[in-house]
């Protein structure tokens, strides 16, 4: 496929994403799901539009498209494990059912996301190829991570099945982790934005909070941080077929992370108490955020492993390992 | 604007940087004790020699000395300075900017007159926008060129001016006519000052670091010739902005501290405790994501865009950032650790020149305000 062709595909993936999760991921929708209602219709959608084979064999799309996808949901904070179920149909066979993935110890799979809703869950380790994947589906606990995200247990049964998910370079665990540095940066553009709105809109002292120098600053520091944020996603995405991988999705996930942090207290900081009560939508986008940091390794995990990639390149060649030259 | 382009380094670029390597090695003799921050190292002699290798004016036409290289060529050649700590001081504000201008608002003569000998490594300019009353609102500016039979003479009084001392000329912005009621921007010019036969008086100003690279400068009755007006008398304002953005984009904006991570990284060794090595992963990830916004900068210039905003993104993270990166390195360091004395002394400097980090080319509060104004806040 020509260059062009492929930027088309491109935006026309993000255009009707665009569309579909704003049409139907309204505040309504992301209470209903955090009182653990899954959203079935908009993964009827879902399935509809044929985004749940993006990125899967045969789609004629690939990573950045899938990538791409992702972003688009964390923006609407689409409550579905959309980044799990996508990963999960490229690996290991295109499902029209919601798969998911979480972390594989021993006879249990832990953390895993809308696990009660899945058909599918397969359970991988942050070091290692080997998977387990589970198709007779059964929650021993359920929970939810800091958003109100499903997060559950699931017991692995006796002979389920082993698999070896085989990728050029990075492995399962890392593209999750990227996942959730693209989700993290989808959703603080929306952050951002929300966050821009207000200040225009609400006066206090006879003018909009926007003409004030202090919320400004405020506003242009969040703003250099989700471009951050989203460089160093888009960075890392272009860089999964390469010997890179695993350097710049760690700089993602740790740069994606502190962007997080940052941006979270600073729009909250902005929107006053409005943006505190459980009636605006603003907490949806933060509350994923937040807890996203913490999902397929924090921001320590990953600076640890990447401080040990250059402590162990040495000091006369931390320059051509951040160069990847 | 918050959407980068996602560029990578083209091949032919990241040929160069091999070339740059090999070229460093070869002068590691003239490099001294390495420092990343790009006003530390003055070596006229490592400025010709890069200078002879074609890489000062890269981007500027061949018929002025230049190479008529990408602007990715440049980033790779200016970042690879900077990590290697070379001393680049001399001829740095000439390449990045007032060739740039020339290049862009002189005069046909300007151009053959300057362009080939700052190419060379050999002509060394200086920036006049500060005074002592006019800092972050440059418009206010008071120092006078008034039009005399035979040329512009000059009164008043430049500051902070680096290299004042060392270099060959200064480009200062000067009121040539009055302000239009609340009009400033209109009246202000661009002049070439040869600060060796001018008539300026140029003291340095010791900084807290211990150097004197800045300076202040009196004009009294200063004599310029008429053609040393760069582009149109009244155009300035225009001028100076568009010479900012060149300013705040580059790698010298992110990597000031670059030397103390490289000390860090030596004193923990190949097997860092973990948050050691977390240290070194944080920094390692933030620097990685500001070159590619760098370079994605890099590549808007490439296609003449405007880049006021997103230069001021990469200079705002990029300094936040320098100032973050040795107060991470001495956190994980016990004060009793032995073995570290290179990474102290290289701690030790990037400390004091830190503050100056969020003040030259425009402050922290200036820059939030060009990317407030960006995201149409005002
Ligand atoms: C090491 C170094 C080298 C330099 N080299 C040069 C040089 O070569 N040539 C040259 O011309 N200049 C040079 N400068 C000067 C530099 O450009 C100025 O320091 C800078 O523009 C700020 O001006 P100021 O120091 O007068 O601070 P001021 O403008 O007085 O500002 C003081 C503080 O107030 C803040 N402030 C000012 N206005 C506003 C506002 N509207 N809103 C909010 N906050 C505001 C500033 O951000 C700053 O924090 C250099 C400075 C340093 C430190």
């Amino acid at each position: 496929m020509s260059d062009n062709n492929m930027n088309e595909q491109l935006s026309i993936i993000i255009d009707t994403a665009n569309r579909l999760f704003g049409d139907s991921v309204d505040k309504g929708l992301l209470d209903a799901a955090e009182r653990g209602e899954f959203a079935q219709s908009l993964w009827a959608s879902v399935v509809a539009t044929g985004f749940h084979a993006v990125g899967s064999k045969d789609s004629g799309t690939g990573v950045v498209e899938l990538f791409a996808l992702l972003d688009v949901a964390g923006r609407h904070a689409a409550p579905l494990p959309l980044a799990e179920t996508l990963l999960a149909n490229a690996w290991v066979g295109l499902s029209e059912g919601v798969s998911s993935i979480g972390l594989w110890e021993g006879q249990r799979i832990t953390d895993v996301p809308w696990g009660r809703s899945s058909t599918r869950v397969i359970g991988i380790r942050p070091d290692s190829a080997e998977c387990v994947i589970v198709e007779q589906v059964e929650v021993i606990e359920r929970s939810a991570n800091l958003a109100g995200e499903p997060r559950d247990v699931v017991r692995v049964p006796e002979g389920a099945s082993r698999h070896t998910i085989r990728l050029n370079h990075g492995n399962a665990w890392s593209q999750l982790a990227l996942a959730r540095a693209v989700q993290t940066a989808g959703a603080l553009s929306t952050v951002l934005d929300i966050a821009l709105q207000y200040a225009g809109e609400r006066e206090q002292f006879g003018r909009s909070l926007s003409k004030f120098q202090a919320i400004q600053h405020s506003l242009a520091v969040q703003a250099a941080e989700v471009a951050a944020a989203r460089r160093a996603a888009t960075g890392a995405v272009d860089a999964l077929d390469t010997p890179r991988a695993a350097a710049e999705i760690a700089a993602a996930k740790i740069r994606a992370g502190d962007a997080a942090t940052m941006v979270g207290e600073a729009a909250h900081q902005v929107l006053g108490a409005i943006g505190y009560t459980h009636e605006h939508r603003l907490h949806h986008f933060t509350r994923r955020a937040w807890a996203w940091r913490d999902e397929f390794g924090n921001e320590f995990d990953w600076q640890r492993s990447l401080g040990a990639m250059i402590a162990g390149v040495g000091a006369d060649h931390v320059w051509s390992f951040v160069t990847g030259r | 604007m918050l959407e980068l382009d996602r560029v990578s380094l083209p091949e032919s670029s990241e040929a160069l940087r091999v070339d740059a390597r090999a070229f460093l090695q070869q002068h590691r003799d003239l490099i001294g004790e390495p420092n990343s921050d790009f006003t530390t190292g003055h070596s006229p002699e490592f400025s010709a020699a890069l200078g002879a290798r074609g890489w000062i004016g890269m981007t500027w036409p061949k018929s002025f000395g230049g190479s008529e290289r990408t602007f990715f060529d440049r980033y790779v050649v200016t970042e690879e300075l900077l990590a290697a700590g070379a001393p680049v001081s001399a001829h740095w504000i000439a390449d990045r900017q007032s060739g740039s201008l020339l290049l862009k608002f002189g005069s046909e003569k300007q151009k053959q007159t300057y362009l080939p000998a700052i190419t060379r490594g050999e002509s060394y300019f200086s920036i006049g926008m500060s005074e002592p009353n006019t800092g972050s609102d440059l418009a206010s500016v008071r120092t006078a060129a008034k039009k005399v039979d035979g040329g512009w003479v000059i009164n008043g009084s430049k500051i902070w001016t680096t290299d004042a001392h060392r270099n060959h000329f200064l480009i200062a912005l000067v009121r040539t006519s009055p302000a239009q009621g609340e009009n400033r921007h209109v009246g202000l010019s661009q002049i070439i000052v040869d600060l060796r036969n001018d008539g300026a008086q140029v003291r340095p100003i010791r900084n807290m670091a211990g150097g004197e690279d800045f300076n202040e400068i009196v004009f009294q009755d200063v004599l310029v010739p008429e053609d040393r007006i760069v582009g149109e008398a009244g155009n300035g304002w225009k001028q100076v902005t568009s010479e900012l953005s060149y300013e705040r984009s580059g790698p010298e904006r992110f990597l000031s501290a670059f030397r103390v991570l490289v000390e860090f990284v030596r004193l923990v060794g190949p097997n860092p405790l973990p948050h050691e090595a977390a240290v070194i992963g944080r920094a390692a990830g933030h620097l990685m994501t500001l070159r590619k916004m760098s370079a994605s900068v890099a590549g808007m210039l490439n296609q003449g865009k405007q880049v006021d905003v997103e230069a001021a993104l990469v200079k705002e993270l990029g300094n936040n950032y320098e100032k973050l990166l040795p107060e991470m390195t001495r956190l994980a360091l016990s004060s009793n650790r032995s073995g570290r004395a290179a990474w102290r002394s290289a701690f030790e400097q990037t400390q004091l020149l830190s503050p100056s980090f969020t003040l030259r080319g425009g402050t922290r509060e200036i820059l939030r305000g060009v990317i407030a104004r960006g995201l149409g806040l005002r």
